[in-house]
C-alpha cells in the first residue's frame, strides 16, 4: 500500500470525510509530510472504492456542485489494520535489535580477508 | 465563473465526458477549495495530478500511445503530401523532399523520430489494446477489427503506390527510368485517401480504449447505481 492511499484510508478512521477534508486530515495526520493533490485524492478514492475499501455515505449539493462524503468499509478497515501491522513488525527489526535477532538469528560478521 | 474556475474546467477535460458527468462537479469544488484564495491559476502539482488521474479514466498509457500514434500518422501523411507536391531535386533523392536537401540535423532528427515512432508504436499499443481489452468481448473485436482493416489498407496502398525500389533507385540514377524527376509522383490522392482512412480507424481505436466500463464497473457508475445515495435532504451533516 502506498503512503498516500494508507494516510487517505486513516483519515477515514474517525469518521466519513468528504473530499477537501480527507486532504485536510490527511496533512494534519502526516504532519504535513503527504500533501494530497486534487487529481491524487481522486484517483485513490476510485481504487480504493473498487476494491471496495471505501464507500460512499452520503452526497449533498454544495454551491451548485456536489460534495460526497466516503467512509471506511470493514474490508478498508481491515486492509488499514493490516498495513500497519505490517509496518509496526518491519519497524521492529530497526528499532528493536532483540526483535532482530529473533528473526533472522545473528548476523554473520564480514570476513576481513 | 471566476477565472480560476474556467482553467479549473480545462484541466478537468482531462477525464472523459463520462467521467466528468459523474464527479467533474465534485472534483472541480476540491479543487477550488483546496486552492488558496487569491490564486487565479490552479497549482502546477494539481494540474499533472488532474493530467494523470484523467490518463488514468481514459485508458493509461495504452491509451496515451494510441494518440501519440495518431498524431504522428496525421502529421505524417500531412508531410508526406506536402513532399509529394515537391519536384524531384537530385536524380538520387528517390522520395522527393521528404529531407530536402540542406535540412538541418534537427529537421533530419525530428522526421526521422517521427517516422521511427509511426513504425514501432502500432505493435505495442495493438498488443496492450488486446490485453486491455482482454475480458471484454465486443470491445476486444471492435479494437482489433480497425487493426486488421488498417494494415490491408496499408499494403494495399503500398502496392498501389508507385515507391520505387531498389533497383529502380540504381535505375534511374544511371539510365532512363519510369520516374518523371521534376514531377510529383509518391503520394497519390488515392493513397492520401487511404492514410486519411487509416487515422481515422486510429482515432477510433484511441477512442474504444477510453470509453466507459460497463455500467457498475466504474466508480460513478457503481454509486448512480445507489439511488438513495444521491437524494441529500435528509442526509445533510
Amino acid at each position: 500500500m502506498r503512503e498516500p492511499t494508507y494516510f487517505v484510508l486513516a483519515s477515514l478512521l474517525d469518521g466519513p470525510l468528504h473530499g477537501y477534508a480527507i486532504i485536510q486530515r490527511t496533512a494534519a495526520l502526516s504532519a504535513g509530510r503527504v500533501q494530497l493533490a486534487t487529481g491524487t485524492l481522486y484517483t485513490a478514492l476510485d481504487r480504493l472504492a473498487a476494491a471496495g475499501h471505501v464507500e460512499l455515505v452520503r452526497e449533498e449539493i454544495v454551491n451548485g456542485r456536489a460534495r460526497r462524503t466516503y467512509g471506511l468499509t470493514a474490508s478498508g478497515a481491515g486492509a488499514l489494520r493490516a498495513e500497519a501491522s505490517r509496518m509496526a513488525e518491519a519497524a521492529r527489526l530497526v528499532t528493536n535489535p532483540g526483535h532482530r535477532a529473533k528473526a533472522g538469528g545473528p548476523a554473520r560478521k564480514a570476513n576481513p580477508a | 465563473v471566476t477565472p480560476l474556475q474556467r482553467r479549473c474546467g480545462w484541466l478537468l477535460r482531462a477525464y472523459p465526458r463520462w467521467y466528468r458527468r459523474g464527479r467533474g462537479g465534485e472534483i472541480l469544488g476540491t479543487l477550488l477549495e483546496a486552492t488558496p484564495p487569491g490564486r487565479t491559476w490552479p497549482s502546477w502539482r494539481d494540474a499533472r495530478a488532474l493530467f494523470f488521474g484523467g490518463l488514468r479514466v481514459r485508458g493509461g498509457w495504452t491509451w496515451l500511445l494510441s494518440v501519440l500514434w495518431t498524431v504522428t500518422g496525421a502529421a505524417g501523411a500531412g508531410y508526406f503530401f506536402l513532399a509529394s507536391t515537391q519536384p524531384y531535386q537530385d536524380d538520387w533523392e528517390v522520395i522527393p523532399a521528404w529531407i530536402p536537401l540542406g535540412a538541418t540535423g534537427a529537421y533530419i532528427g525530428a522526421v526521422t523520430l517521427s517516422f521511427a515512432l509511426w513504425v514501432l508504436l502500432p505493435l505495442p499499443v495493438m498488443i496492450a489494446g488486446l490485453v486491455r481489452l482482454i475480458d471484454r468481448d465486443l470491445r476486444l473485436v471492435a479494437w482489433a477489427g480497425p487493426w486488421v482493416a488498417g494494415f490491408a489498407l496499408m499494403y494495399l496502398a503500398y502496392n498501389w503506390g508507385n515507391y520505387p525500389s531498389a533497383d529502380l533507385t540504381y535505375t534511374c540514377a544511371h539510365e532512363s527510368c519510369s520516374l518523371n524527376f521534376g514531377e510529383p509522383s509518391v503520394v497519390s490522392w488515392g493513397e492520401l485517401g487511404i492514410c486519411a482512412a487509416w487515422l481515422v480507424l486510429a482515432a477510433v481505436m484511441t477512442r474504444i480504449l477510453a470509453l466507459r466500463p460497463a455500467r457498475g464497473q466504474d466508480v460513478p457508475g457503481r454509486w448512480e447505481a445507489r439511488p438513495q445515495s444521491l437524494t441529500s435532504g435528509d442526509l445533510q451533516p
